[in-house]
């Protein structure tokens, strides 16, 4: 009976901590499975709780969960290091189909740990042929507050990246300003038809499709991600429910035509 | 096929049942009300039909057995993860028609909402048989007609009205028959539980509550009147959402146990996530959340309305804000939104 | 207004004030727990405007006084009051002659359990049953109750005060740790609440029993106790000498007790009350004051066996205003 319980996780080996800053880690995680960039699992921590987490990373064997050390249950999962386990549930919700983005002009706006859920999709984009046609503007609170930063080095060469942080210490020679000061300039050859991903915390997501509205994105053409108190995984707590969706099973990955009308 | 029965043999016919199930029934819990020496009814495990209280609404409703307000489903050890133990005896729960049709909607959600079914729910649920207990007049704030749940044709074993001082049960479940009929002076007759017809509360819902609602100034007022106490949703018989509780004994943190209580969409805290976000603080917000779930939301996604129409909400409101008046309301303001 | 001749002493005894308006004196209607019938309310009225001026103070004792009675229609004021002392059911050892008595004042209460939400027991009830177990009595003694810790009735003035009090009772499996007996508790109350690994923790030394937390808890989680459980508190007072609050003398105490107590204490007052004392009439406190506590307590605890919550304060010391030793 127990292995049918979905409430009941199993243990993963951490294969490896990878540390971007004081309070963002890396998990790679020993996973064999289907999963998708976008997809979640709850990291469960006896006595502490669980935590929704997004995949930030898939390869063979292993998925990688970046973790923000803000609470109880992710205060003790910093505790834990490589060769130890962890408990997880999930993948849980729909994930980003990667394959809508081939072809086709790519903007991806990624916000602070909103660029864990897409590190996968910029991934894919920095691999496809047309790899000059997809932008990527991640921002962060702070140059301290950077992720990925061995990442961003890999695609700054094959894609076209910026990166830009709210605010920085004097002399810091690289862009400031919030990720929507970047959206009017990009050189796209047809707006009407190029596709966005939007991922970040709710008030830059609301800002960033305003500006991709004024550039000539169709809202059909946007993407978003939305983080919500996920308890359970499974549609049962009743915690990330917006109107008649739910939003780790529906989502947490929507078309914008459909996720424009979420009222919380 | 039922019976009528003195409540001396009813008590005999609860006796022979509590032998092979456990009964749970709202009971009159003396001085146990929010104020001195008012008393609460809630749902308990009984030991003898007198401590069943047939004639008041209870105050809490029957979900309770289902889905308890605090359940401990792991124990955890060094690195042992334990299910809770659970009583496998079969179960009677006690139900108005409103409660017996809030079943449908506890099972949508935790047996049909995505692919899992929720095994804590389910190993409660496979156990229990319903007896309804029949409604001799509408209460206070019920709208149960407008709602159709007013009636239920099966979903129930065997119907409990008090009549006169005597007690009248239909049998659907021919299993229960012998209980009765091996009661001393019980009297076979045909019985129709007892259903109300006629509310003096009514609610008009929308066939489609327009999107604009949302907007409407008819929340505002909950805003300040509000006091997000979360009565509306424990009370209330379709209410299912919980949140996790993850604990350490205070003595032995190397133990400790996983829970889940019952959650409230009105209470602080509710849409918290990591790193202090938050959705809806205004109570307004809270209330139009909570409303358009019962009337729509849920509608939308499942086919059917949420809300059974009991009243619970209106019965306990500290602040006398009336659900079903808040239903009048956006049927009046969806109106408008229309037009 | 010749020819009055009137024994002040007898007058005041039987409930009518001395007037600063020579030939003139005010009907003072007791009125324990501060309930009056309205048909009573009416005969006060009617009295009022047949024999007064029209106008019915109401006292700081939640009495009545009608002012503006001649001293000659006293026997007449008398025969009317009969009906509200009956239906109010004030002890009276001879009908048609007024109030007996008028030194044991009025026994005050706040609407308490009957009415507010806040209250912890039927203050009303509780104050009706004290009147009959003291009155008629000579001897000053203020009595007061109240609903609960708020103290809206002010029981702190008084010689006997009682507040009253809730044990809480958490079922914890009914709580869900919505947090809002523990916010209430410390906005609204003491404090005494805390959650600890998702269930509430109540510090029993601090609970004051003010039953804020049964109040705002939307499960019922916790509940009220069954028996009602009151502070006792001692020996407030207004005046001249050394006003003063009470101070807590018992936490949990039950009702037969404090009737028993008070009662005793009349036997106290009778064995040490200062012969020379102005209109015979002097304050517990002082009488305390110069016996010592113990030896009241002595008094006090005579046949009183306390219930097994009860806390006693073995030691009280007073604080307030001594104008007599240090002046104003």
């Amino acid at each position: 009976m127990t292995n049918m319980n979905p409430y009941v996780p199993f243990a993963s080996e951490i294969l490896d901590v990878i540390k971007h800053t004081g309070k963002e880690y890396t998990f790679r995680m020993a996973f064999k499975g289907e999963v998708k960039p976008g997809q979640f699992f709850e990291v469960s921590i006896p006595k502490f709780g669980e935590a929704p987490i997004s995949v930030s990373g898939i390869g063979d064997g292993f998925v990688d969960l970046t973790i923000r050390k803000v609470g109880r249950v992710t205060n003790e999962v910093f505790e834990k290091y490589k060769g130890q386990n962890l408990l997880l549930r999930g993948p849980y919700g729909n994930g980003f189909d990667v394959d809508l983005y081939k072809d086709s002009e790519v903007v991806v706006v990624a916000g602070g740990t909103g660029v864990s859920p897409v590190r996968g999709v910029i991934q894919a984009l920095s691999e496809m042929p047309d790899a000059q046609d997809k932008y990527v503007i991640a921002g962060f609170r702070s140059p301290d507050d950077m992720l990925f930063r061995d990442d961003l080095k890999a695609w700054d060469e094959k894609l076209k990246l910026t990166l830009t942080v709210d605010g920085a210490p004097e002399g810091y020679t690289g862009n400031i300003g919030l990720v929507t000061k970047y959206i009017e300039g990009l050189p796209l050859r047809d707006p009407a038809n190029a596709k966005a991903v939007v991922v970040g915390p709710p008030p830059m997501m609301k800002f960033t499709i305003i500006e991709l509205q004024k550039k000539g994105f169709k809202d059909s053409n946007i993407t978003v991600s939305h983080e919500r108190k996920m308890c359970c995984g499974l549609g049962k707590c009743g915690h990330c429910r917006v109107n008649d969706t739910y939003i780790c099973l529906d989502g947490p990955v929507f078309n914008y035509e459909f996720a424009k009308n979420f009222v919380d | 096929m039922g019976y009528v029965l003195t409540k001396a043999g009813f008590a005999e016919v609860i006796a022979s049942l509590l032998e092979e199930y456990r009964i749970f029934a709202p009971v009159r819990k003396v001085g146990a009300g929010r104020f001195t020496d008012v008393d609460a009814v809630i749902y308990d495990e009984i030991r003898s039909a007198d401590e069943i209280e047939l004639e008041a609404k209870s105050d809490y409703a029957s979900k309770e057995f289902l889905t308890p307000l605090s359940e401990t489903l792991f124990y955890f050890t060094e690195n042992e993860v334990k299910e809770s133990d659970f009583d496998g005896r079969p179960v009677l729960v006690f139900g108005r028609s409103c409660d017996l049709h809030s079943l449908k909607r506890l099972d949508q959600i935790y047996l049909e909402n995505g692919l899992a079914k929720d095994p804590f729910y389910k190993r409660r649920r496979d156990l229990i048989k319903c007896v309804l207990i029949g409604c001799g007049h509408s209460y206070d704030n019920c709208f149960c007609v407008s709602m159709d749940s007013n009636k239920c044709e099966d979903g129930y074993v065997f119907s409990v009205d008090l009549i006169d001082g005597k007690i009248h049960s239909n049998i659907l479940d021919e299993s229960f028959d012998k209980a009765f009929s091996a009661v001393s002076g019980s009297e076979k007759k045909d019985v129709i539980p007892r259903f109300v017809t006629e509310n003096d509360v009514k609610v008009e819902i929308p066939e489609e509550v327009p999107q604009g609602i949302i907007k409407s100034e008819l929340w505002d007022e909950y805003t300040t009147r509000c006091i997000n106490c979360g009565r509306c949703n424990f009370v209330c018989p379709t209410c299912t959402c919980y949140t996790m509780q993850d604990v350490f004994y205070s003595d032995n943190g190397r133990v400790g146990e996983r829970r889940r209580v019952g959650a409230s969409c009105m209470v602080d805290g509710y849409t918290d996530v990591a790193g202090g976000g938050q959705y809806r603080r205004k109570n307004g917000e809270r209330m139009r959340f909570k409303v358009l779930h019962k009337i729509s939301d849920f509608k939308k996604r499942f086919g059917y309305q949420m809300c059974v129409g009991c009243g619970r909400c209106d019965d306990i409101c500290p602040e006398y804000i009336s659900f079903s008046n808040i239903i009048n309301k956006v049927n009046a303001a969806s109106k408008e939104v229309k037009s | 207004m010749a020819n009055l001749d009137i024994n002040v002493g007898k007058l005041k005894k039987n409930a009518f004030r001395y007037s600063k308006v020579r030939g003139e004196t005010a009907s003072r209607i007791r009125i324990p727990g501060g309930v009056i019938d309205a048909k009573s309310m009416g005969r006060v009225v009617e009295i009022a405007e047949k024999y007064g001026t029209g106008v019915i103070n109401i006292t700081n004792r939640q009495g009545i006084e009608i002012p503006g009675i001649s001293l000659r229609d006293v026997d007449k004021v008398n025969a009317e009051v009969q009906e509200i002392i009956d239906s109010l059911r004030i002890n009276q050892p001879e009908k048609g002659k007024g109030y007996p008595s008028s030194g044991t004042r009025n026994v005050i209460a706040c609407p308490g359990a009957r009415l507010c939400p806040f209250g912890c027991y039927d203050t009303t009830a509780f104050a009706q049953k004290m009147e009959n177990n003291i009155y008629p009595n000579d001897r000053h003694v203020k009595i007061a109750f109240t609903g609960c810790s708020n103290d809206c009735a002010k029981v702190r003035m008084a010689d006997f005060g009682i507040i009253g009090m809730t044990e809480p009772q958490y079922d914890k499996d009914r709580c869900v740790a919505c947090g809002a007996c523990v916010n209430y508790c410390k906005r609204r109350s003491v404090g005494a609440l805390e959650l600890v690994n998702g269930k509430v923790v109540r510090d029993t030394a601090k609970c004051i029993g003010c039953g804020v937390c049964v109040a705002y808890c939307p499960t019922r989680a916790w509940t009220r106790s069954r028996e009602h459980y009151f502070r006792l508190v001692l020996l407030g007072r207004t005046g001249k000498k050394n006003p003063r609050l009470a101070e807590d003398f018992i936490k949990w105490a039950d009702e037969e007790s404090i009737l028993k107590m008070v009662k005793n204490t009349y036997a106290y007052i009778e064995e040490y009350i200062d012969p020379d004392a102005v209109e015979h009439k002097e304050h517990i406190g002082y009488i305390v004051d110069r016996t010592g506590f113990e030896e009241f307590k002595k008094w006090l605890f005579e046949g009183v066996e306390l219930g097994p919550k009860a806390e006693v304060n073995q030691r009280i010391y007073w604080g307030g205003k001594n104008y007599d030793k240090y002046g104003g």
